[in-house]
């Protein structure tokens, strides 16, 4: 389809021109538009909503979803079920998903000791190590600074991991529903470092949450200079006690794991900690044994969210005129670009980026596609963003990181649409790898 | 750092400037970040697509106030590598089997031998299994992976005292004094067959601060990039502005690959075996209506066979007895069912916690002691 001639079609014509057209074309669509053969009795009959009260404005004094979206839900797989569901992850159904925002309720769920309960009157975050005056603040205070809300996703760096051997999840939920994607409100670290003073010997930060499992991890200085945060508000309201209840370290574009939850205290040192989740775990290993430590940025990547194997094309008509859809996102950066191939990743075409294009972000993007009946598609979209990054092959990535390193999997990912519109997940690599690119 | 290098912002604003109207991204970066990426500094009040208010830069806003000394020491329990935060104390290996016994082996199995959703301690010598980090399962899916435990694998022994003193055992975090946490420490060694200062953690080995300080991790030097001394974040920076030491991919947008970019050898590879599927909840994007109460709040019943799942099957079935063994259950029956309600409902030395960790009411925690004894 030529967008640009459309577009400048549209500028050049008037508004009536426009209709004028439009109706024109309506009138010769309408003889391909299949008719029933019967009236719809949903049409027809009037719904019982119609003719009757309502549910007054007092019932839902927190609003919930319709009942019939019952199936939108966060879900588990007992492969990802450690710790009696206490260390463990819930996935965010993102074939369901709308724009670039998660609601809160779907927004994906890791820890490592449960969901802690925090009673926000006893929250206090200290602030201690290098700096000229340690300070400990109650969550009234925490807010009381000059505050910035930013879109950014949160992504855990083993979306995708269970998959670098070959796939395993036929569905987009469990393929690379390890993240989401929300406006936070908090404030910038360095704003309360002006207040504390910095000893120049720090070159990292500590960051402990107050759960079961007392979560924390070392931050190098640049980015609590840079754009780290502490955060109190997801979409407009209080974070979910998922997401960290009351405050949470965010830190825009680096590994779920990094953005310590149930935040609890900041120490900074001139050394780093060595702390259990960014050794044991959250290491990525390679073919030489060496395994990449503080890997911070989640890199640039991207899926075909429509469709998908949960939403396949089984009803679609020869013909029909279907928005094939996705996401891109870049812990790097901003997205600039996104490619779709239609033949696993050999040839592609220029996707259409949609909406806002934001900082290290779930980006929309779209390609209009003319469906033929019985056809078989691999396809594979293809990320680009602002560091330079683009997405690699599966082969490209294996021949660096082998296929033993769990975290950082951002190769490009195919659907094949069968010849009856069912889409299942399937990888286009050399089977044992291209080894020492 | 917190001084904006202005050499930075002029080249990207001149950038910006020469960049078409049809380009997507115009915001000003900083391409000098430590991951490999870019950040946004402040030009013309806004980083990137955002707007700041930078009144307050400059102003001292004083919230909070000091910790006293004693708070300062309350929540000080980091353990470095140096031994900053590592206290002194001592523990047996013997002591610690018994502890083992006592507060792990329910989730972390026999030796350390894990099963049950609960990570392994040990597999065995940790020098020999070091060397089983160059594996890489390419082929074979049988083949013998990597064995990523405590001894073959973390670099810093630290780690071990610091997560048990912290986040261990995991239903009563925080309740072992230094001297049980350095014994199960001895134990976690010796069970992986580690030496210090050349001599073996044997049986009767006692571990103490000075002791455990020379601990040397047979994969010490396993990682990169190096994060250790004054020179670490330098050497993170030029880490990542390789993209080869990562598997990055950096290109010129206008010279990327459109047609026949594929390897030749590449082929379509499907999920083997059916795939994981055991979705809880079971996938579905079916819109209908789930069962209703008559008041209008969807039937969330209680499932003791669900609650079971969730809360006792990584021990019950594994080291303690699984619901319908009604053999292993028969000789703790003998003691009446309240008590074996009550055993449940507060926990017992044996390595139970108090509702199985849950946070099930009293009501619904005996509805699952009924369905185990079904």
């Amino acid at each position: 389809m030529d967008n640009t001639k459309s577009e400048k079609d549209l500028e050049i014509s008037s508004r009536r021109d426009f209709f004028r057209k439009t109706a024109a074309l309506s009138a010769t669509a309408l003889a391909g538009t299949s008719i029933l053969a019967e009236d719809d009795p949903a049409i027809m009959h009037h719904p019982k909503w119609g003719q009757s009260w309502g549910d007054p404005v007092t019932k839902n004094r927190y609003g919930i979803p319709s009942a019939y979206e019952h199936n939108n839900t966060r879900r588990n797989t007992k492969l990802l079920a450690s710790g009696n569901y206490r260390a463990s992850i819930a996935v965010t159904p993102i074939h369901e998903s709308e724009g670039i925002i998660t609601p809160n309720g779907l927004f994906f769920s890791r820890c490592h000791g449960g969901t802690a309960q925090i009673d926000p009157n006893e929250f206090r975050l200290m602030i201690t190590g290098l700096v000229e005056k340690p300070i400990v603040l109650t969550l009234a205070q925490l807010k009381r600074y000059p505050s910035v809300t930013r879109t950014h996703f949160i992504e855990c760096p083993a979306n995708g991991g269970q998959e670098w051997r070959g796939p395993q999840f036929n569905s987009l939920q469990f393929a690379k529903g390890f993240m989401s994607c929300a406006e936070w409100t908090g404030v910038y670290i360095k704003t309360i470092l002006e207040d504390l003073g910095l000893k120049p010997e720090a070159q990292w930060m500590l960051a402990e949450g107050s759960d079961n499992s007392e979560m924390g991890r070392s931050v190098p200085i640049d980015k609590v200079l840079d754009d780290a945060m502490i955060v109190w508000g997801q979409n407009g309201e209080a974070l979910r006690p998922e997401q960290g209840y009351p405050a949470r370290l965010l830190l825009p574009g680096w590994e779920g794991n990094l953005c310590v939850k149930w935040l609890k205290r900041l120490d900074f040192a001139s050394e780093p900690w060595y702390a259990k989740e960014e050794t044991s775990k959250y290491t990525a290993l390679k073919p030489n044994g060496k395994a990449i430590q503080h890997f911070y940025a989640n890199e640039v990547n991207s899926t075909v969210v429509s469709p998908s194997p949960e939403k396949p094309w089984t009803d679609l008509e020869d013909g029909d005129i279907v928005e094939i859809e996705g996401l891109a996102w870049s812990g790097m950066g901003t997205i600039t670009g996104v490619d779709l191939s239609f033949d696993g990743g050999r040839n592609y075409v220029e996707a259409k980026l949609k909406g806002l294009v934001l900082p290290k972000s779930w980006t929309r993007w779209s390609y209009i596609h003319k469906y033929k009946k019985g056809e078989t598609l691999l396809l594979t979209s293809r990320a680009m963003d602002d560091a330079g990054y683009i997405q690699p092959t599966i082969d490209q990535e294996v021949s660096v990181m082998g296929v033993e390193a769990v975290y950082h999997r951002n190769g490009v990912e195919t659907w094949e649409v069968t010849p009856e519109g069912k889409v299942n997940h399937v990888q286009i690599r050399t089977a044992g790898g291209v080894k020492n690119a | 750092m917190l001084k904006f290098n202005t050499k930075i912002i002029l080249s990207a604003l001149v950038a910006s400037s020469l960049l078409s109207a049809d380009a997507i991204n115009t915001y000003a970066v900083d391409k000098t970040n430590i991951d490999g990426g870019v950040s946004y500094p402040v030009v013309n009040s806004k980083t990137g697509p955002y707007y700041v208010n930078t009144q307050s830069i400059g102003m001292k806003i004083n919230n909070g106030r000091v910790p006293t000394k004693n708070e300062l020491k309350a929540w000080d329990k980091d353990v470095m590598p140096d031994g900053t935060g590592l206290p002194e104390g001592s523990g047996s290996v013997e002591d610690g089997e018994e502890l083992y016994e006592k507060h792990c082996v329910i989730c972390h199995g026999d030796f350390g031998s894990g099963g049950g959703g609960y990570p392994a301690l040990s597999k065995g010598n940790a020098y020999e299994l070091q060397e089983t980090l160059t594996n890489n399962r390419w082929h074979d899916p049988e083949a013998d992976g990597p064995v990523r435990v405590f001894g073959s694998y973390w670099p810093q022994a630290s780690t071990l005292w610091w997560y048990i003193k912290d986040a261990m055992p995991h239903t009563k975090s925080k309740s072992l004094t230094n001297d049980e946490v350095y014994a199960i420490s001895a134990y976690i060694l010796s069970i992986n067959e580690l030496e210090i200062d050349g001599e073996e953690v044997a049986d009767d080995y006692v571990l103490d601060r000075e002791k455990f300080l020379k601990i040397k991790m047979p994969n010490r030097d396993g990682f990169e990039p190096n994060i250790d001394g004054p020179n670490a974040l330098e050497n993170v920076r030029k880490y990542y502005s390789n993209p080869k030491n990562f598997g990055a991919i950096k290109v010129n947008p206008a010279e990327r690959c459109m047609t026949n970019c594929q390897e030749k050898t590449a082929v379509v590879t499907r999920i083997q075996n059916g795939g994981i599927k055991d979705f809880e909840p079971p996938m579905s994007v079916v819109r209908d209506l789930p069962e209703v109460k008559s008041d209008g709040a969807h039937v969330v019943s209680f499932n003791p066979e669900k609650a079971y799942t969730e809360n006792c099957t990584m021990c019950h079935g594994a080291v303690a007895p699984a619901a319908g063994d009604k053999e292993a259950w028969a000789p703790l029956l003998k003691k009446g069912l309240d008590k074996v309600y009550a055993n449940g409902l507060s926990g017992t030395d044996m390595g139970m916690p108090a509702k199985g960790g849950s946070s099930l009411s009293d009501e619904e925690f005996k509805q699952v002691v009924d369905y185990i004894l079904k």
